[in-house]
């Protein structure tokens, strides 16, 4: 925990604008002030078995 | 056309949606169905109560003070509640109100932008997503008052919750468009009704009760149990204190009348849980002042009052010598009394003692107004009122016993209403108010003696303070709790025949399953357990309101049944969705009965009986008596002014005339306006049909003794004697909303179509519009559903297609391979892999770490990823990635404890990989305002992952007529046989096995239907009984193949759907045609990933050592003894060995020879020995010795297999004193 961590982002639940958070931070939304937000999407890759 | 115009334009009006669309101001009336309107009607008087209550004096003891004697009670303190809505924005918010965020005002000011009707950010959707309850404040002023002073109304205000139902009038969605409900992210075919408590929706159940304000006369065999001389003949009455507009008072009270053998009747209520016995002659006396008073006035009353006036009354209500017999000792044994102080304290004197508060001998008086008040029909308020429905009560009661009038039959629909979830909250709501204001006030007394004050010198602040000490939230939680659980908590018993199960989760599975819990109506949980069959019979009164055909099959058969889709319950709403003023309406009843020829019971006291005059009862009350010539002529007119709404008959009246007859049901012409009945449209034919509407809703009780026809068939034995009046509108009225779906079930054997209603609710399918904003525990969805080629009417009534449940199959009836054998089928493997029948389960897990928390006191844990050990699967904010796939045993959060500064790591439970679906992240609901500055942090997660399930073999499928399967195979395409013509290769095969003795016709007419329809391109229609809407003259053809044959021929194929196939392995033709078309098939949600269950070793119950069971655990499935029997049978001593032995409970005891015990062996560990270690080889292991603890040597110790349970049954003996000997020997020579 000593390390600064990247922070993550976030998309409101309501108004969709896109936080970034670090650990500590209040979870709501700065522009709205809605209180749940979705994690993005990762941008790894991703693979799925296609059968 | 239009019928359904004319329903509609009845019904369009209404305020309140429909339970798909909420259109409030989309008010394009083409969507709108009436079905769905009275499940709106339903839901609707929840909000009613909360509106209609506003400063009311909801509880009755606010009159206690009136009899409390100054002297006796010095501290005897009253508190009356007014409730009342909150109408001010003052609303439960997410954000509690102290500690806002500076930039909440951001939020409103976004939520105003975004023109949501919105005045607060607690919405249904963030309540399902944050595990809270959809509740709402409201406030109660509280009134106290002391020996007759009122201390000032004192403004303290309670905040207490009340849970809302969805799309009710306080629910924030309820006058929102469309539009904004979506945009709300809730979706808009989210019933009304429901109610979210902590991320349960819950339904409030409905449930048959006894038709209120009804006397029902029948035999009980109970009472001879009773031992007490009584008699089996019971007239009951469920009576609801009255007065309509005040919903608070919903309170219902069951009276019985019984007959004792030697002519004597026995009153009977229950108080307090209690069962009270009284003659009515004492109740009758009690309300005799109004004879008196009638004496006094009317001259034509002899002047000894009762006897001799109500032996003439006898006399001509009930001809019978055998009553004129005993009816002054009915009435009059218990002699004349005089006098109001009197007649009531007579009739106290038997209850002295029983009621709180009132417990002194000088106070019988109160007592026994009292109970003529709250106990003796308590829907009505006079005393003259009261008299006559007793009497009546008693002419039907000796009718019976005189066997001129048959007993009613309780489980019959006639005689039955249901509970609404707005009545239970109410009755709920008001049961729990008294408790909590009977606390408080013995709170006050208590505070007030230990203080010694006054009450005139308590002021505001006081109050207040003892107010905290018996908080009102507890109020709002019992129903919260109530509505949770189910369960009711009471002391005095509602009157309700059951405590728990009144509420049930409202699951989503698919919407045919999320519909039905709101058409359900159970019979009720004390009838589950009973062993005769007569409740659960189908009996023809409940045609056309409960679906003859949609019922489960097996334990709750014919106590749950779903209503019929036409059928609807009566609110306290119209159809314009304002509110009934039930006063007004019975006044105009009144004055129309009047004019019609009634005679009005008041002030005349002499009546007649039935054969001559009828009674005529409107809502429990005897009004008057009519004359029984004209009364068949003035139910033809109540009914035809029915039917126009300016003549002041409400269009929901229940006019149930019963015939005189020998024998039969007791006669009368009993009306009913209340609500909570059940109703259902049919068409006037007696009325001249030039006028515009002759739609009548009629009643279950009214409908027995009407002459209905039904267009479909003959004139279902009708004498001409009585010709019809009325006509059913389709005969698929009869059908449920789930029942009606399934095509040509007229042709369908009739369990099939019932095993069809269960199967439709267990179908994976489009389960929800909102799927991305929902966060059920678990849902499941069809990925690629289509909608029907072959559908009913019902299908784009109800909007079928918004939901679709299956997809359109090309099924081959044929044995082709034998892995089609036995209801399995065989699905093309390449059909699957472009996607048939994919689908997905959602399963949302929850974090909360203040859950968690509670375990370790003070530490603050929140979700970070551990710097030392990173794990691909978590991200850096201690969650998973978003579209990461997880494995089993994969870590997918950890969770950093501040304190000892610790991470630990949560691993993923399951045997499948799942998909990392959305994470929500959240502030969590739980925190307190007085905690550290560090809660705002991440603290609640919502996790929800998404298992694929394409089907495999062992996954269940179904057509929609009843015919279920289980895939067998996942078969090659290029295997798969093939058409000759067309090339087209069957998606599924399933066996020609499955028709014969199951008869499923329809299946193969829909297949026929199919494949015209697909050729066509056009939809095919599938409502059964087609013949009703043909008109007469124009015949329709006999069978329904003649009308799809011609098109299949038309294309070039054969007339009765068969088609030449190759073989696809041999390219051969086969030998004869196959029945080939695509019919709709659906998956079912029984799914193998759920269920199988593998086992060879695995963990083992600590006592016995025997595998545990259950899969979850990795248990294994009991091998039991028919098994056993069979491995027996064949002779398979092997198998059997290592089944009950080898792998279960094999275990190696060491049995000292020599005392026979398995117990003793106790080992000597010997001596450390260094072992030279040899490099590369394992330490060799010193040999144990074992030696017999009894005998002190090591001589006799032999190894015995044997199963662990054995040696632990020697324990357990041995406990017991008990020694167990064995004695070793060879195999030889035992």
């Amino acid at each position: 925990m000593d390390s600064q961590p990247e922070p993550v982002s976030y998309i409101c639940g309501d108004c969709g604008m896109e936080n970034t958070l670090k650990p500590g931070d209040v979870i709501q939304c700065r522009e709205c002030g809605y209180r749940i937000l979705y994690k993005k999407r990762t941008r790894r890759i991703v693979q799925y078995e296609a059968r | 056309m239009e019928i359904e115009r004319t329903l509609q334009n009845l019904m369009a009006s209404s305020k309140y949606g429909s339970f798909s669309w909420v259109y409030v101001e989309d008010s394009s009336a083409a969507h709108k169905d009436f079905t769905t309107h009275e499940s709106s009607l339903i839901y609707s008087l929840s909000s009613s109560l909360l509106i209609s209550c506003g400063k009311i004096r909801s509880v009755d003891i606010s009159k206690r003070n009136q009899y409390s004697n100054k002297a006796l009670i010095s501290n005897e303190l009253e508190l009356a509640t007014c409730i009342e809505l909150f109408n001010s924005a003052r609303f439960n918010t997410l954000n509690d109100n102290e500690n806002l965020p500076v930039h909440s005002s951001v939020k409103w000011k976004y939520a105003s932008k975004s023109c949501l009707c919105i005045h607060s950010p607690l919405l249904p959707a963030a309540c399902s997503l944050n595990k809270m309850t959809y509740s709402r404040g409201y406030t109660m002023a509280l009134c106290c008052s002391y020996e007759y002073l009122f201390q000032s109304m004192q403004h303290l205000i309670n905040k207490k919750t009340m849970e809302i139902i969805l799309f009710t009038c306080i629910c924030f969605l309820s006058k929102s468009a469309r539009k904004c409900v979506i945009a709300n992210k809730t979706s808009t075919s989210i019933m009304k009704g429901t109610t979210i408590c902590k991320w349960l929706t819950r339904v409030v159940g409905l449930h048959d009760l006894t038709y209120r304000s009804d006397q029902v006369s029948i035999y009980r065999d109970s009472s001879l149990e009773r031992g007490d001389g009584g008699e089996r003949r019971v007239a009951v009455t469920r009576l609801i204190r009255g007065n309509w507009i005040v919903c608070f008072q919903y309170d219902s009270k069951t009276m019985r009348l019984r007959y004792l053998p030697y002519g004597s009747t026995y009153w009977m209520f229950s108080r307090n849980g209690r069962l009270r016995l009284i003659h009515p002659g004492v109740v009758a006396v009690a309300l005799l002042e109004y004879l008196n008073h009638v004496k006094k006035t009317n001259g034509r009353l002899c002047s000894s009052p009762s006897i001799a006036l109500n032996r003439a009354q006898w006399k001509k209500t009930v001809g019978s010598s055998f009553e004129l017999t005993i009816s002054p000792l009915v009435l009059f044994r218990e002699g004349i009394l005089f006098g109001d102080v009197q007649r009531l304290s007579h009739l106290g004197k038997n209850f002295s003692g029983n009621f709180r508060g009132i417990s002194r001998a000088s106070l019988r008086t109160k007592v026994g107004a009292s109970v003529l008040r709250n106990y003796v029909f308590v829907h009505l308020q006079k005393d003259d009122e009261k008299y006559n429905l007793l009497i009546f009560m008693l002419q039907k009661l000796f009718a019976l016993v005189d066997h001129t009038a048959a007993p009613d039959n309780l489980d019959a629909l006639q005689n039955q209403e249901v509970l609404l979830p707005g009545h239970l909250i109410a009755i709920y709501l008001k049961e729990k108010l008294q408790e909590w204001l009977y606390k408080t006030r013995k709170l006050f007394k208590e505070e007030l003696q230990k203080n010694g004050e006054n009450f005139e010198s308590l002021t505001g602040v006081q109050i207040k303070k003892f107010l905290d000490k018996n908080p009102s939230k507890n109020v709002g939680m019992a129903i919260e709790n109530m509505l949770k659980t189910g369960r009711i908590v009471t002391q005095s018993g509602i009157d309700l025949q059951q405590s728990g199960g009144m509420t049930v989760a409202a699951e989503r599975l698919n919407f045919l399953r999320f519909i039905s819990h709101f058409r359900s109506v159970h019979r009720g949980a004390a009838f589950a357990g009973q062993r005769n069959t007569s409740v659960r019979k189908l009996l023809p009164e409940a045609w056309g309101f409960l679906c003859p055909v949609h019922t489960p099959d097996g334990e709750p058969c014919g106590l749950l049944n779903h209503m019929a889709s036409t059928c609807r319950i009566t609110s306290f709403f119209d159809s314009q969705g304002n509110m009934k003023d039930f006063l007004k309406i019975r006044l105009s009843i009144l004055n129309i009965l009047a004019g019609i020829g009634m005679i009005p019971s008041l002030p005349k006291l002499v009546r007649a009986g039935p054969p001559e005059v009828l009674s005529v009862l409107l809502d429990g009350c005897v009004v008057g008596s009519i004359s029984s010539d004209i009364a068949e002529k003035a139910v033809s007119h109540l009914r035809k002014l029915k039917l126009f709404p300016s003549s002041g008959i409400p269009e929901d009246l229940e006019v149930g005339y019963v015939p005189l007859s020998f024998g039969g049901a007791y006669p009368g012409l009993y009306l009913f306006t209340t609500p909570s009945r059940f109703l259902r449209p049919v068409r006037n034919i007696s009325v001249s049909s030039n006028g515009l509407k002759d739609i009548e809703l009629i009643g279950p009780f009214e409908q027995a003794y009407m002459e209905i026809l039904c267009p479909d068939g003959g004139n279902g034995g009708r004498r001409d004697g009585f010709p019809a009046t009325h006509e059913e509108i389709h005969p698929t009225g009869m059908l449920s909303v789930v029942a009606n779906l399934t095509p040509f079930s007229d042709h369908n054997q009739s369990p099939r179509n019932m095993y069809q209603c269960q199967m439709a609710k267990q179908t994976m399918a489009f389960s929800s519009q909102a799927l991305r904003f929902r966060a059920d525990q678990k849902l499941y969805h069809l990925q690629t559903p289509q909608t029907p080629i072959v559908r009913t009417a019902a299908y784009s009534k109800y909007h079928i297609d918004e939901f679709p449940t299956g997809t359109n199959a090309i099924v081959a009836v044929l044995a082709y391979t034998g892995f089609d054998m036995e209801d399995a089928m065989i699905l093309n493997k390449s059909s699957v892999e472009r996607g048939m029948f994919h689908g997905t389960i959602y399963q949302v897990e929850t974090i909360d770490l203040e859950d968690q928390k509670e375990l370790s006191d003070q530490a603050q844990s929140l979700f970070a990823r551990s710097n030392i050990e990173k794990h691909s699967s978590i991200d850096a904010d201690g969650l998973p990635y978003v579209g990461q796939m997880l494995h089993p045993d994969e870590p997918y959060y950890s969770v950093h404890n501040t304190v000892n500064n610790s991470t630990k790591t949560f691993k993923l439970k399951g045997s499948e990989p799942v998909i990392v679906d959305y994470v929500a992240v959240d502030k969590g609901t739980k925190q307190k305002p007085p905690q550290k500055a560090n809660n705002r942090s991440l603290q609640y997660v919502n996790i929800r992952f998404r298992r694929p399930r394409n089907p495999i073999i062992g996954d269940k499928f179904s057509s929609r007529h009843g015919q279920k399967g289980v895939c067998s195979q996942l078969w090659p395409d290029i295997d798969m046989p093939f058409s000759g013509v067309t090339g087209i290769r069957p998606d599924l095969i399933i066996n020609p096995h499955a028709f014969p003795s199951r008869m499923t016709i329809g299946m193969l007419l829909e297949s026929i239907a199919a494949k015209g329809g697909s050729l066509s391109g056009a939809f095919v229609d599938a409502t059964p009984f087609p013949g009703a809407l043909n008109k007469a003259g124009e015949e329709s053809s006999d069978s329904r193949v003649d009308e799809l044959g011609p098109l299949l021929a038309s294309y070039g194929f054969n007339y009765h759907g068969l088609e030449v196939l190759y073989s696809g392995v041999l390219g051969t033709e086969l030998t004869c045609e196959i029945f080939i078309g695509p019919v709709y098939y659906q998956r079912l949600r029984h799914m193998v990933s759920d269920k199988f269950q593998v086992r060879s070793t695995g963990t083992v119950d600590q006592v016995t050592r025997q595998p545990i069971k259950g899969r979850k655990r990795g248990g294994g499935i009991r091998f039991g003894e028919m098994e056993r029997d069979a491995m027996l049978a064949h002779g398979a001593a092997y198998l059997l060995h290592d089944r009950l032995h080898t792998c279960s409970d094999h275990h190696i005891a060491d049995v000292c020879s020599l005392c026979g015990s398995i117990l003793t062996a106790t080992i000597m560990q010997p001596l450390k020995k260094a072992i030279r270690e040899i490099g590369g080889l394992p330490p060799g292991s010193t040999p144990k010795k074992i030696t017999c603890h009894a005998c002190k040597t090591s001589k006799g110790m032999e190894t015995v297999a044997m199963p662990y349970v054995f040696k632990y049954l020697a324990a357990e003996l041995a406990a017991m004193n008990v020694k167990m000997t064995l004695r070793l020997g060879n195999g030889a020579e035992a």
